[in-house]
């Protein structure tokens, strides 16, 4: 009985976000005035169709780089026509003089070529040269001795040596009859940046940022001139509200993702990876409007998040085929789906994972203020976002379940410190990797108990203090499993992942005492950053800083022993 | 004159100041700047054989053909062949870790050696393993066509020599130098609209009306203070990239066409609240308009982007100038059309 009336009442619940989502939708159409929204509309579609009709002929001839580099040579010369056929260079006369003024940065003289001694000389010659080889690959291919113009034919595969049974070639370069001149079409995979597949990943983030401006300017206008009240005054959650209002926002992200991958060639793969981005990027703006004072400040944290969100999925991406930290961003999903490569269940837990989980928590602590006495306050975006976070701290235990929240957050920061120092030399790329895991994780662990007592939430005097450190020192651990998640893509396998991973998870199975060594640690350091926290600001910051320094101690001696 | 613009320019400046919002938009650029040259930095380090130790790597060459493709890898750089007698015991010394990668070459009935190259699958050394081979079997195949010589109608043309050098050289100025140098100009616009749509929604645009000041200077004041905000912001970037160690070459240039596109797309701002003051549709239709001028044109020659790119890595010329200069007269023009419009607004009916 009892089971039934839960679910009328999950119904109910339903309906009335339902009817907030039809709302939204008809009052965002209804509430401009005509001539306005056939503005829009007229310019929208003029813009549309200019980008289309420029972009379109030639989506790979994206001509970033046309002529940055000049190349001194005579117009006879066998080497005007490479120059001329390529975009990065120019072709200007030949003369000495040019090449010391630096007016010219590589000189072709009788078959000699000269430089400058400068690091742009150099990659101007390195243009020059993968220039000519593509010119002569040209040439050769239009010989009519196919075996005289391509002598040497290459197969790639590859293999993982570290399964020595099992063969999983993912046969490259194409079959026996690749040349090895074109070859390099196959060695690309895992040369360069797959630059078509990118700039085609890059046409379903754009539109999102319309969607997110659309959805920040309705949720901020909630909040300004009191408009907000009567939603709140109507017998409905504020749940159902903010669901109610980010479930058109969201459908439509979804339903542009599936047009576009429709159009671009890309799979329910590519759709799948991108909505998550859509999620996090729609929370983000979420709760930065509820952050916001103005629409200015809006645009800003609109713009800090897309800019955020852009580098996070785009940077990583342009190095799918290189190593396997591209993962962290979905956009590399959607890269290999329109390369037509498999995707494992694993690798796109790993990627959209903490994205999903990031996007919850950001609607929780948002959702959290949005209540009248916090809806219609202007505060500074700091003091804003103390009050997001103590606005969830009802009981004690609510510290723990923060800091487990947090670890999205914390996942998606160390991995970004991965993919900024993988490549380094380890000597010292460790050190500073354990100093950035120990002070994003510290941060995880004590920002919500400093907002608690920043608002009084909490019991005066040392004894809570220390319990409120141990509670968020659990409840990170119990988190930190998550992290397992790592290992399904083999990211261990750099020695910077293994450094970062390992140590809170599946090294303790060789050492018990290994498994509750992190637990303490948690517990002891967010003390630390507790017991600063109850007694000022001051203190809370001298406090951060004392547990930055001993997890950072902690993770150097201990962890660089078994690594 | 143009004291009330000034002021209001000045009040515009100091509400940003006070929400202390600029803040994040130098935080967001310097975000882009740290992520993007430390990914640069740290593949290039995966290039430069000095600076990763172990990375000249352990070749096994079999097969039939394999002294030939032997002479041809020793002369290679940043990689140690060795020959094995039979295929077989090569692919072993792989299995091992013994070696990198198999080479096996065998001349086929037709005349053309095939050669089936084998390497580990899955890390970060994959990259290298694979770019040297094909440099090595690149100079194999052009060994091999000389041979051939006789039976080609053309010749290809000898490579220019082999010079150590950055392969993502030109990323930073084609892509990191734009986006930083656009971003505070696609800001500023986008201030103009949050500025001029907020006070037409809220009603103090009528408090600002009872000054005597003009409804265009007020305009004009917020124009004014964004489109400086811009060049300012760009400066400071350019500063920061040279103690970076990377040298921005013509700053005066780069600074002229960040001010152009600064007024450029604050005026559009101006424009596109007038004719549309709800922000719900004036914040899109602006970043249309900027995304199809600066994002649309990447495939135009001389479109901004490329312009600063030519500009900023030291390859600009006459023709950059006049682009340049052509920017900043669209500019004008576009900021001449706007002053028709707000004059020909009647500010009570929006």
């Amino acid at each position: 009985m009892t089971k039934r009336l839960g679910s009328l009442v999950s119904l109910r619940r339903f309906t009335g976000t339902l009817r907030i989502a039809r709302w939204e939708l008809t009052r965002s159409a209804g509430g401009l005035d005509r001539r306005t929204a056939a503005f829009g509309l007229l310019v929208l579609a003029l813009a549309g169709g200019a980008v289309a009709a420029g972009l379109a002929p030639s989506p790979g001839d994206v001509a970033l780089d046309r002529n940055v580099y000049r190349v001194g040579v005579g117009a006879n010369s066998p080497y005007y026509e490479v120059i001329a056929a390529n975009g990065a260079l120019a072709a200007k006369p030949p003369s000495a003089d040019a090449l010391d003024a630096g007016e010219i940065d590589v000189l072709v003289r009788d078959d000699r070529v000269l430089i400058e001694d400068s690091a742009k000389s150099r990659a101007a010659l390195a243009a020059f040269r993968s220039a000519t080889e593509s010119y002569n690959d040209r040439r050769m291919r239009a010989e009519e001795d196919e075996i005289a113009a391509f002598p040497v034919g290459v197969s790639l595969t590859y293999e993982d040596r570290t399964l020595s049974s099992g063969a999983s070639g993912s046969g490259a370069s194409g079959s026996e009859s690749s040349e090895a001149g074109q070859a390099a079409a196959g060695s690309d995979r895992a040369a360069g940046a797959p630059f078509e597949s990118l700039v085609l990943a890059f046409a379903f983030l754009v539109p999102m940022n319309f969607v997110v401006q659309l959805y920040g300017s309705s949720m901020l206008g909630e909040r300004t001139n009191r408009r907000g009240e009567l939603l709140l005054v109507a017998p409905v959650k504020p749940t159902e509200i903010v669901a109610g209002k980010t479930l058109p926002y969201f459908l439509g992200l979804a339903g542009i993702a599936a047009v576009i991958a429709a159009t671009v060639g890309g799979g329910i793969v590519s759709v799948a990876a991108v909505v998550p981005i859509g999620l996090c990027f729609l929370a983000a703006t979420f709760l930065g409007s509820m952050l916001a004072r103005s629409f200015k400040e809006l645009t800003f944290v609109t713009i800090a998040a897309s800019v955020f969100l852009m580098s996070y999925v785009f940077v990583p991406a342009v190095f799918t085929n290189v190593t396997p930290i591209a993962l962290i961003s979905p956009l590399t999903l959607v890269v290999r789906d329109l390369a037509s490569e498999s995707v494992s269940l694993g690798e796109y837990a790993f990627s959209t994972g903490p994205f999903y989980l990031s996007g919850l928590v950001l609607f929780v602590l948002g959702t959290g203020i949005y209540r009248e006495e916090d809806l219609f306050t202007q505060r500074a975006v700091p003091l804003k976002f103390l009050d997001a976070l103590g606005a969830r701290l009802r009981r004690y235990r609510s510290v723990a379940l923060l800091s487990t929240l947090f670890i999205p957050f914390v996942f998606i920061a160390e991995l970004l410190g991965i993919a900024v120092l993988f490549a380094l030399p380890i000597g010292y790329s460790l050190p500073v990797l354990f100093l950035v895991i120990a002070t994003v994780e510290e941060l995880g662990k004590s920002v919500h108990i400093y907002a608690g007592y920043a608002q009084n939430r909490f019991e005066t005097g040392w004894r809570t203090a220390l319990l409120l450190g141990a509670l968020s020192g659990v409840g990170f651990f119990l988190g930190e499993k998550l992290t397992l998640l790592a290992q399904a893509v083999g990211l261990p396998e750099l020695a910077l992942g293994r450094a970062a991973f390992v140590p809170s998870g599946a090294g303790g199975i060789e050492l018990l005492a290994l498994a509750l060594a992190p637990l303490a640690l948690h517990c002891v350091t967010a003390s630390i950053s507790a017991f600063g926290a109850h007694r000022s600001k001051r203190g809370y910051l001298i406090g951060l800083l004392g547990a930055i320094g001993v997890h950072a101690a902690y993770n150097l001696t201990v962890v660089s022993a078994l690594v | 004159m143009s004291d009330s613009r000034l002021t209001i320019a000045k009040r515009e400046l100091s509400g940003l100041r006070k929400e202390k919002t600029i803040l994040l938009a130098l935080a967001i650029q310097l975000f882009i700047a740290a992520f993007s040259s430390f990914l640069v930095v740290g593949l290039v380090s995966l290039y430069d054989p000095g600076s990763v130790e172990g990375y000249s790597i352990d070749v096994a060459v079999a097969g039939e053909s394999a002294d030939d493709l032997l002479a041809v890898a020793s002369r290679q750089d940043g990689l140690e062949p060795t020959r094995y007698s039979n295929p077989a015991t090569a692919y072993r010394s792989f299995q091992s870790g013994a070696s990198d990668a198999v080479l096996i070459a065998n001349r086929r009935p037709s005349g053309r050696v095939s050669v089936q190259a084998t390497v580990p699958d899955g890390n970060v050394q994959t990259t290298i393993v694979v770019v040297r081979l094909r440099e090595t079997l690149r100079a194999y195949e052009r060994a091999e066509r000389g041979q051939l010589a006789d039976r080609l109608e053309s010749m290809p043309l000898e490579l220019p020599p082999e010079e150590r050098s950055n392969p993502y050289y030109d990323f930073t100025y084609t892509v990191l130098v734009p986006l930083l140098l656009f971003l505070p100009v696609f800001i500023s616009g986008s201030i103009t609209v949050d500025s001029i749509t907020e006070e037409l929604d809220q009603g103090t645009m009528e408090l600002l009306r009872v000054t005597p000041i003009t409804f265009g200077r007020i305009l004009d004041g917020k124009l004014l203070a964004a489109a400086l905000l811009a060049p300012v912001q760009a400066l400071l970037w350019l500063g920061l990239l040279s103690l970076n160690g990377t040298q921005v070459a013509d700053v005066p240039a780069l600074l002229a066409l960040v001010g152009a596109f600064s007024l450029l797309l604050t005026a559009i701002g101006v424009a596109v609240s007038l004719l549309a003051p709800d922000r719900r549709v004036a914040q899109p239709v602006y970043s249309v308009c900027a995304l199809a001028l600066i994002g649309g044109t990447a495939t135009l020659p001389n479109g901004p982007v490329n312009t600063v790119a030519r500009l900023a890595i030291d390859s600009g010329g006459p023709e950059t100038t006049a682009t340049v200069a052509g920017y900043g007269l669209f500019a004008i023009g576009v900021y001449a059309a706007t002053r028709w419009l707000i004059d020909r607004t009647d500010p009570a009916a929006l």
